[in-house]
């Protein structure tokens, strides 16, 4: 994962090392978000549900996990809580995507493991703040030293 | 698809017009056939042609979900936004590409951007929570001004056994933008504290090793953290446990299980009175570097009393004086017109610097003010600005301390290939008037009076290396040194301007034993210190 790679301080680094999933059912917002994730320079691989998430995440590791809630198959809640028990994903940073503005449905979000939230339409500079604020936390290794 | 247009809710009406307008740029029509970077369409790469493509699907679909909103729940309102977001984004992706767009397709985009962001707030409506929680979610964004007297977020330590909680805690911190700094133990905590640059600490009070009321004492004993506010966490049966805490100095406490609101309404308070003390303790330190300024600027001139009389009262510059006994020491080389004539002006500059320094620095260590330099001679003052008990004697101790270190002058002056020199000294003791004396434009601390004439008169009747202190001065010194005359000696003088004789004492070392000791030291480099030391002693007591 990115976060272990040392000396990683500059942006350029961390950009190029990072690595996000995408997983979206809506092809539209697949497309557009994943393409301007690799013009900001990040690796991202992508799964349209949630089953596809959990599959991809443990093969591919990814430091960053941005997940729509409402998928077909496996949901965005069960997936995430999935990410969260299994040890090889469990240390994942995961941003909910949601439709949902509602502050139950946050809440919610929250509840199931989520680290933070991006509501539609997403705001793209907001989100790369947040991914970067996420990608510097995981790499605090104090601030993770309980979740195993 | 048939869609109904006055279906459609008003917010979606400029979203729809700003994709007609965007469109109607990219057609190949709209294209000006003069512009030379015309190539197909609307002089557009196929990559920019297919994301125009598909913003205009996304806003086909946006259409068709406004038009399920009756009949389905929820999923209208998932795929609107998701067609808002698809629409948002490659308007943007499209004005992002280097490469000049024309400004009409460029206006055209920014249009559609502005008018999503409307729909996206408008689609919310008025009870819908949309905006605060992505504020508090988000900090500030271009369209959303934060909300007032928002605390800026900062570092958080956050101290508990339990991992789902220190995880509970570190996610809601993070909600609210600040950096969470998580620790599972009292001793992980404070090597937290050493590393980083912590703003609150939020402390469990029950941990196995050391426990919360134990980590807050080694914190609050800690000169560097202990400004760091602190809020114990807690369950409810510990409330005397809390109340000892706050007693050792936290600044508040939770009961869990918390309202998160409530711990961001602490956090914020918390964080609000460490960015007072720290903007305090920055306000002091601008403090402290003006008053060194003024100790540097007039330090040179003034011993540090008169600078911190200055610095403490804002009366202390005013224009007059006061009536006080103080004791003057004046000194003055002997036959120093002779040598000025016989050596080049820059060596007698440089020789009086090097004697007028050395000087100084005995006068200052006696806590003696410099008034003036009168050419070669010096007048120093000990009692005022601030008076002390041992006045007279620091004076005296001073005298001795200038005559001993008058050898080590000669010497470098001797290496020097300048001439040697020797001084006199007198001290007087006696009423003078002291305060800041001048006009508004030039006026100094100093001091005046017939005790400062007389102690001019005193000194010319100094040989080389001799002390004569007044009557006055010996009757203060005795009082001060009861066993400790520093003379045995007396002699009367007859001086200008005074009608009796003035009864003079020349004063020495009590022991010259100890001070020819002294004396032999003289070649080492610690020299001068050494014979300062005896020469103290030597006046100090029996």
């Amino acid at each position: 994962m990115g976060h272990e790679e040392p000396g990683n301080e500059s942006w350029d680094m961390r950009a190029g090392q990072l690595k996000v999933l995408l997983v979206e059912d809506n092809a539209a917002s697949r497309d557009m978000l994943s393409r301007r994730l690799r013009r900001a320079g990040y690796e991202v691989c992508t799964a349209a549900d949630g089953a596809q998430a959990l599959r991809q995440a443990r093969a591919l590791r990814p430091g960053i996990v941005l997940m729509d809630m409402s998928l077909p198959i496996k949901d965005g809640w069960t997936a995430c809580r999935e990410l969260r028990q299994a040890p090889d994903t469990a240390e994942a940073r995961i941003i909910a995507l949601t439709a949902h503005a509602m502050a139950e449905d946050l809440a919610r979000a929250m509840a199931a493991g989520c680290d933070d939230y991006a509501t539609k339409p997403v705001d793209f500079p907001e989100l790369l703040r947040k991914i970067e604020h996420w990608a510097g936390a995981a790499r605090q290794a104090p601030a993770r030293e309980g979740a195993q | 698809m048939p869609i109904d247009d006055a279906a459609l809710p008003p917010w979606s009406e400029p979203v729809f017009r700003a994709v007609a307008e965007v469109r109607r740029q990219a057609r190949p029509g709209a294209s000006r056939p003069s512009s030379p970077s015309s190539r197909g369409g609307a002089g557009l790469d196929a990559a920019r042609r297919g994301d125009l493509a598909r913003l205009d699907a996304a806003g086909a679909a946006l259409k068709a979900a406004l038009a399920r909103q009756d009949a389905d729940g929820a999923e209208w309102r998932h795929d609107a936004r998701n067609a808002l977001g698809a629409l948002q984004g490659y308007a943007e992706m499209l004005l992002e590409e280097p490469g000049g767009l024309r400004g009409a397709m460029r206006a055209g985009l920014e249009g559609l951007v502005a008018a999503v962001s409307e729909a996206a707030n408008a689609a919310a409506g008025p009870a819908n929570p949309l905006r605060s929680p992505a504020a508090l979610a988000s900090g500030a964004s271009p369209a959303e001004p934060p909300p007032p007297h928002r605390v800026p977020p900062g570092n958080i330590l956050a101290v508990d056994d339990n991992p789902d909680n220190r995880e509970l805690l570190g996610r809601q911190l993070a909600k609210e933008g600040h950096t969470a700094l998580l620790a599972g133990s009292g001793a992980k905590a404070l090597a937290a504290l050493e590393s980083s640059a912590v703003d609150l600490v939020l402390l469990d009070l029950l941990m196995p090793g050391m426990n919360g009321s134990a980590v807050l004492r080694r914190i609050k004993a800690n000169e560097a953290w202990r400004a760091i506010p602190v809020i114990m966490i807690s369950g409810q049966r510990d409330m005397d446990g809390i109340i000892a805490c706050i007693e050792a100095g936290a600044d508040d406490y939770l009961l869990k299980p918390f309202n998160p609101v409530l711990l961001q309404a602490r956090i914020k308070a918390g964080l609000e009175r460490k960015r007072w003390h720290d903007r305090e303790a920055e306000y002091r330190a601008q403090l402290e570097q003006r008053e060194q300024f003024i100790r540097a600027a007039f330090g040179r001139y003034v011993s540090d009393a008169v600078v911190n009389e200055v610095l403490e009262r804002p009366e202390g510059l005013k224009l007059g004086g006061d009536l006080r006994e103080v004791t003057i020491l004046m000194s003055d080389i002997r036959e120093f017109s002779g040598l000025c004539a016989q050596l080049p002006p820059e060596e007698v500059v440089r020789m009086l610097n090097a004697y007028l320094g050395a000087m100084t620095d005995i006068i200052m260590r006696h806590q003696g003010t410099i008034d003036e330099f009168i050419g070669d001679a010096i007048l120093a003052i000990f009692g005022a600005p601030v008076s002390r008990a041992d006045d007279a004697l620091r004076a005296a101790r001073c005298a001795l301390d200038m005559q001993a270190a008058m050898r080590g002058i000669n010497l470098a002056n001797q290496r020097a290939g300048l001439p040697a020199i020797r001084m006199g000294i007198g001290i007087n003791t006696g009423a003078v008037i002291a305060g800041n004396i001048g006009s508004e434009r030039r006026s100094k601390y100093g001091v005046v009076g017939h005790q400062v004439n007389l102690t001019a008169r005193i000194v010319e009747q100094a040989a080389g290396g001799e002390i004569l202190a007044s009557a006055s001065t010996m009757a203060r010194l005795r009082a001060l040194s009861p066993a400790g005359a520093l003379s045995r000696r007396r002699r009367t003088a007859r001086v200008k301007g005074i009608d009796q004789p003035v009864i003079l004492h020349p004063l020495q070392r009590r022991s010259p034993k100890r001070a020819t000791t002294a004396r032999q030291k003289t070649a080492t480099a610690t020299r001068r210190t050494r014979t300062a030391r005896a020469a103290r002693a030597a006046g100090g007591g029996p």
